[in-house]
């Protein structure tokens, strides 16, 4: 039976690099797979573009590549990544360069765009009568925030990859590629799997799977309920996938490494940002998440397979994850610590000191937030009741507003109420910073034409 | 009377964001935990529990093939990740938070 081994090799941005440079070395995975973007991380990367033309994507790639591109010419493995963020173009570019600096030739790169829309393109689809609901709070439309979008992005699925991968690309430099897609691409190009009602199932075992390699280290112990017992998660390992051609799998670690892969480490990543279950909608097929079986089959080695006769797949959505990014704002912070006995009355004292400052200078935030690090500032109204005396409590103040001043001269205020508690009170330094909401909605796939080109280290 | 234990006494959790949704996989360590908190985390108690910091509806979801629930918070992170005036900004500790709701064990 064909089987393939994909490591998962990054998290996000920025994550550790030597795992992945572990992996390159120390396993026999013919692919690594990278995740470098999270939700936000899309309208950082475009407005870093907007400002310099030839920024936009995830600088780490560099670095990352100069330690694995000496690997990758002994034992040439496949990668796979979305570090190209908003510009894969110029991402490519500086690989390419980087490759030639470092004496390497035959790498081919395919280099993935189309899923980054012009803000043109979003007014073109408004004309034409499509409408982009606001998931979150239901508005039916974006015309509200329309004057202040900055960014617009689709999470696409696997298409190019498997054409790139097809082609001979050693390295696969895409977009905002969805994270689950850096794994099922791979599945699907080497299985020959199709966007066909004989593979949902496989396909589907495939999303499942992609999402237990998404997060990287995570998924052998670090982040985990089970840290305690977790050896050594200074060095954690990559997980490594084998997955079969049926979508069976089993997920270990890279020998010698750190970390723990067991079911229930990998049970934490199941259950961990799906939604429904039933339905995991991702751009290459929706996940029953229901329809699998995890089991410890060896130290550092759980088998994933199918539970009974339940489908782990169904046909993939006719639309794909679609995010404006708009600005809305400023978000002003401040943190202080102050310190006991009484430590939880000046605390109230300082809130109070606040919120009468505000009034008096009459600035009127959108929104505030003042809570006790130590106390609530993790739980907030669920916190239980303090039945205990802290050493010391941190004040946080955090305040959104319309403009840079009020967010400013708010802080001011936060600022000065350490004037309000006794003295001992440790002052940090504030900040302000410009707030890019997202508008998650949907769009039509046919809406998003994406490009494949292919590139050469000659 | 049946004794009150947290939920912490049964299950772990792990929770993590989409948007303004806070998405908290509630994972039992045996079949009898599992029984229980079916039966007791219901979205109405969920809401209860973190007042005004989960302003939408909740569901909540089965996985009896890992013994966990999935429960799916709707604008419970104050706008989501990047709007946020919350420290957790993704809201990385709900599942935490939610290990302090009481449940009745026998």
């Amino acid at each position: 039976m064909k089987k393939v081994k994909i490591a998962g090799c990054s998290a996000g941005w920025p994550d550790m690099m030597d795992p992945a440079i572990d992996a390159a070395k120390n396993s026999d995975a013919q692919y690594l797979a990278f995740d470098h973007l999270a939700e936000l991380t899309m309208a950082i990367l475009e407005r870093q573009k907007a400002k310099r033309p030839d920024r936009g994507y995830i600088p780490d790639v560099i670095p990352l590549m100069r330690e694995l591109l000496p690997i990758w010419k002994e034992r040439r493995f496949k990668m796979v990544t979305n570090a190209g963020g908003a510009n894969p173009e110029q991402c490519a570019e500086e690989v390419i360069k980087l490759a030639k600096s470092l004496g390497i030739t035959g790498l081919r790169i395919g280099v993935i765009t189309g899923d980054d829309l012009p803000i043109e393109r979003v007014k073109e689809l408004k004309a034409k009568g499509l409408k982009f609901k606001n998931y979150d709070n239901d508005e039916p439309d974006i015309d509200r925030v329309m004057d202040d979008l900055v960014a617009a992005y689709v999470y696409i699925g696997s298409d190019r990859v498997i054409e790139a991968l097809d082609q001979g690309a050693d390295l696969v430099i895409a977009g905002r590629l969805s994270d689950n897609s850096l794994f099922v691409g791979p599945f699907m190009y080497e299985f020959g799997w199709k966007y066909e009602d004989a593979y949902w199932d496989r396909i589907g075992a495939g999303v499942c799977t992609a999402h237990l390699l998404e997060c990287g280290t995570w998924s052998c112990g670090t982040c985990s309920n089970f840290w305690a017992e977790v050896p050594e998660p200074w060095h954690s390992g990559a997980p490594i996938c084998e997955m079969d051609e049926n979508g069976e799998s089993v997920i270990s670690k890279v020998a010698g490494s750190g970390g723990l892969v067991r079911a229930d480490t990998l049970k934490e990543h199941l259950v961990y940002e799906v939604h429904d279950p039933e339905n995991y909608l991702m751009p290459d097929g929706i996940g029953v998440t229901t329809a699998v079986k995890l089991e410890d089959i060896g130290p550092n080695q759980v088998r994933i397979s199918k539970l009974g006769d339940k489908p782990r797949g169904k046909p993939r959505p006719d639309t794909l994850k679609f995010c404006l990014a708009h600005a809305d704002g400023y978000i002003s912070e401040y943190t202080m610590i102050v310190p006991g006995p009484k430590a939880y009355d000046m605390a109230k004292r300082c809130e109070d000191f606040f919120y009468k400052r505000l009034d008096m200078v009459g600035v009127k935030p959108v929104e505030t937030l003042v809570s006790f690090i130590g106390y609530n500032a993790l739980y907030g109204p669920a916190a239980p009741p303090i039945n205990y005396e802290p050493n010391e409590l941190g004040v946080r103040f955090a305040i959104k507003t319309k403009t840079i001043q009020e967010a400013r001269q708010a802080r001011l205020q936060a600022t000065l109420s350490w004037y309000a508690a006794g003295v001992g009170t440790a002052f940090g330094a504030p900040s302000e910073r410009e707030v890019f909401a997202l508008w998650p909605s949907l769009i039509p796939r046919e809406e998003v034409p994406t490009k494949l080109e292919m590139r050469e280290v000659k | 009377m049946a004794k009150k234990v947290r939920l912490s006494e049964l299950a772990l959790a792990r929770s993590g964001d989409k948007g303004d949704i806070s998405d908290i996989g509630l994972m039992a360590f045996n079949e009898k935990n599992y029984a229980i908190i079916k039966k007791q985390v219901t979205p109405q108690r969920v809401k209860e529990h973190f007042k005004d910091w989960v302003k939408g509806n909740v569901e909540i979801y089965e996985m009896p093939n890992v013994l966990s629930l999935e429960i799916v918070m709707h604008q419970a992170l104050g706008g989501g990740a990047t709007k946020t005036l919350r420290f957790d900004q993704t809201g990385k500790a709900m599942g935490n938070a939610l290990l302090f709701m009481e449940v009745e064990a026998d």
